[in-house]
């Protein structure tokens, strides 16, 4: 599972360049390139108010519903520019799925959180195309055998392991390229978080996952290329086996030593 | 000993120390305080309520009497077609005569003896006559043949036979003679004279005869406001606040338009009745004394009190459902709509329903718009002259006679029904909302 191998990677899915983001006055994300490979999870770590979630953000444009946010540089999505002005964020975030920190169903049955996405964008015209994709998404997320028979049930009964699981069976309902996830798995204990990190490592055969983690033990277990943010710079961008083991910045090595955050 | 910071610690667990004492008798007089401002509240609720039943109870009993008349067809309908139409066109004077001549005779007054008929005439209410054409338009068939019918006794009568007079106040300083009291008296022995629920006081619009008045007119009036309310208030207020709340930008013009709402319902509902006499009826020319311009005027107080709830419930709804419904593609408008409105469904209708709860019991702007007036007729439309339950409230209020006081209490009560009603219609709709995902 973790096999850092570069080679393995597919191509880059997320390009980006010089990324500055401020919220009003305060610079919050200062000049951050990276590239994001498909079919492989990215772990972006650092210490509380690095960046690392607004840098997350920035890749669904969830930054635009901040009215005081501002965004300059460019993020490319398979070399197209996501803050085009031509680009809705409807569009992209379709594309671009997110699951947040804290499992957030809407309050309404599991099958409707997972259908609401392919629902609004008319991937699904028929009863029968929306079941299938209600059910190889719960499949997916690894959740099916545990809610088959109660799909007409609120979402928020669900354990809160469950609930996460749900919230990733929704992200992939829209079939996105890129899967964003903001700490998936902080508001889990460890058996759930174990069972969410199988599924990311799973689910890293069909998308590019990035993974904001506060965990540095969750980035080694799950990524294959680790970032590493400390005050809104972009530290050092490697494989995960690299960072870990020997990193060529003074600040990671500190920072993964515990000295620090 | 050694260290002088450390804090004094009791000895054991059970021993009191001052502190400790004055932390629970702090807690005692709050305690006190609290139940005090309860007591002093509940007490003047129930005296509140029990005066208003006291007084009001007796209005929905009215003393009738039963006469048997004979309904002459040459009286009724000299040219005998027997239609509805000739009943109501016929001249409803001389069913005063009908009238008169089965109480006579079930009295066994002999008509000639005009003084004491006379007297005996006055036990029947005025709007007797009016009452006998309206019911034989109903009972095309019964014309020419005997009838037992109830009549509204007069309100002298009414107010003597629940006891508001005394029969030992001397003759001529109440308006009831002693013969008349016999008479009452004859007809109570025969069965004919009873206390009935008194229907008519849902039915019958404003009356100078008290046993003829009742709060039909006003209710209607009211309900006419309240659904103009309802059509206006609801979408005007729900729509606005969820601009302000979701989609305007938060700036300095936002901020003063939200000091703004703010204030308006703080405003005197009179200066909203001036408002509406300026604007809705002398600039826009609608009618005086309509049903829809005091609901265009209630609407106008409404507002704030729907907007400010509506707004408080949208920022009750976690921003974490936006997101969640944002992060899967879905449109500001879509995430607005699918998930934050339903989640704030609850408190948007709790608001509305406060807000359509003080707009029923509100006086003062209908003052200004001329909703103070004598309405006899039912309003059949809301463009009609009308009056509403709080004017009527308050014209009775100004009445001395003994039956309008009851009478007064009775709407009284009527309108808390209302309330009342609205009041649970909130509560079960929050806890239905509530349940539904």
């Amino acid at each position: 599972m973790k096999d850092g191998d570069g080679a393995l990677m597919g191509d880059t899915k997320v390009s980006a360049t010089n990324v500055n983001v401020y919220y009003g006055e305060a610079h919050a994300i200062k000049d951050v390139s990276v590239e994001i490979g498909d079919k492989a999870v990215t772990a972006f770590i650092g210490p509380s108010g690095c960046g690392k979630s607004t840098f997350l953000r920035c890749i669904n444009r969830m930054n635009d519903t901040i009215d005081i946010c501002r965004v300059t540089g460019s993020i490319l999505l398979e070399g197209e520019d996501i803050n085009a002005k031509s680009v809705d964020p409807v569009q992209l975030r379709a594309r671009v799925g997110m699951v947040f920190q804290k499992p957030n169903p809407f309050p309404k049955s599991i099958y409707d959180n997972v259908a609401y996405g392919p629902k609004i964008h008319g991937m699904a015209t028929n009863k029968p195309d929306l079941d299938a994709i209600v059910e190889s998404c719960l499949r997916k997320a690894a959740l099916w055998d545990e809610v088959k028979d109660r799909l007409d049930k609120p979402g928020t009964g669900l354990s809160g392991g469950q609930q996460q699981r749900l919230c990733i069976a929704r992200a992939i309902a829209t079939s996105p390229e890129v899967l964003l996830m903001d700490e998936p798995c902080s508001a889990l204990d460890p058996i759930a978080t174990a069972r969410v990190e199988e599924l990311i490592d799973e689910l890293r055969d069909s998308f590019a996952i990035v993974i904001v983690t506060h965990s540095m033990q969750q980035a080694a277990r799950v990524s294959q290329k680790t970032a590493f943010f400390h005050l809104g710079v972009m530290v050092e961008y490697d494989d995960t086996d690299k960072i870990f083991t020997n990193p060529s910045d003074k600040r990671t090595q500190d920072y993964i030593t515990g000295r620090f955050g | 000993m050694a260290d002088i910071a450390a804090p004094r610690r009791a000895a054991s667990l059970a021993e009191v120390t001052p502190s400790l004492k004055k932390r629970r008798a702090a807690e005692a007089r709050f305690k006190a305080y609290g139940i005090a401002a309860i007591s002093v509240a509940l007490f003047f609720l129930v005296a509140l309520l029990s005066t208003v039943f006291y007084n009001g109870a007796s209005a929905f009993q009215q003393t009738s009497i039963r006469l048997t008349v004979d309904l002459k067809q040459d009286v009724i309908d000299p040219q005998g077609r027997n239609t509805a139409d000739a009943v109501m066109t016929g001249n409803v004077f001389r069913w005063g005569g009908l009238v008169d001549e089965a109480l006579l005779s079930q009295l066994g007054i002999d008509p000639n003896d005009e003084l004491l008929a006379a007297d005996a005439q006055k036990l029947i209410s005025g709007g007797a006559r009016i009452y006998l054409r309206d019911y034989v338009a109903e009972n095309l068939d019964q014309i020419g043949t005997k009838q037992e019918i109830w009549f509204l006794a007069d309100g002298v009568v009414d107010a003597f036979m629940k006891g508001s007079i005394s029969e030992e106040t001397e003759e001529s300083r109440r308006p009831i003679k002693d013969r008349q009291i016999a008479m009452l008296r004859q007809l109570e022995e025969a069965g004919a004279l009873e206390k009935k629920f008194n229907t008519g006081l849902f039915t019958f619009g404003a009356s100078s005869r008290a046993e003829t008045a009742g709060v039909g007119a006003a209710m209607v009036g009211s309900m006419y406001m309240m659904l103009v309310v309802l059509a206006l208030a609801l979408p005007i207020g729900v729509a606005a606040s969820i601009y302000l709340e979701e989609f305007a930008p938060k700036n300095r013009w936002t901020d003063l338009i939200e000091v703004n709402i703010n204030n308006l319902a703080a405003v005197p509902s009179i200066v909203f009745g001036i408002l509406g006499l300026a604007v809705f009826i002398n600039f826009f020319g609608l009618p005086r004394s309509a049903a829809l311009v005091g609901g265009l005027v209630l609407t106008l107080m409404t507002l704030p009190t729907i907007i400010i709830a509506t707004r408080a419930s949208l920022k009750a709804v976690p921003p974490s459902i936006r997101e969640a419904a944002l992060g899967v593609g879905a449109s500001k408008m879509q995430a607005v709509f699918h998930h934050v409105l339903p989640l704030a469904m609850p408190g948007i209708l709790t608001g509305t329903i406060i807000g359509l709860a003080q707009a029923l019991g509100e006086t003062a702007p209908l003052l200004m718009i001329g909703m103070v007036a004598f309405i006899a007729d039912i309003p059949s439309g809301p463009t009609d002259p009308a009056t509403a339950l709080p004017v009527q409230i308050f014209m009775w209020a100004n009445m001395a006679e003994r039956a309008f006081v009851e009478r007064t209490s009775a709407a009284i009560i009527v309108l808390l029904g209302f309330l009342l009603i609205m009041n649970v219609t909130a509560i079960l709709l929050r806890k239905r909302f509530e349940r539904r995902w």
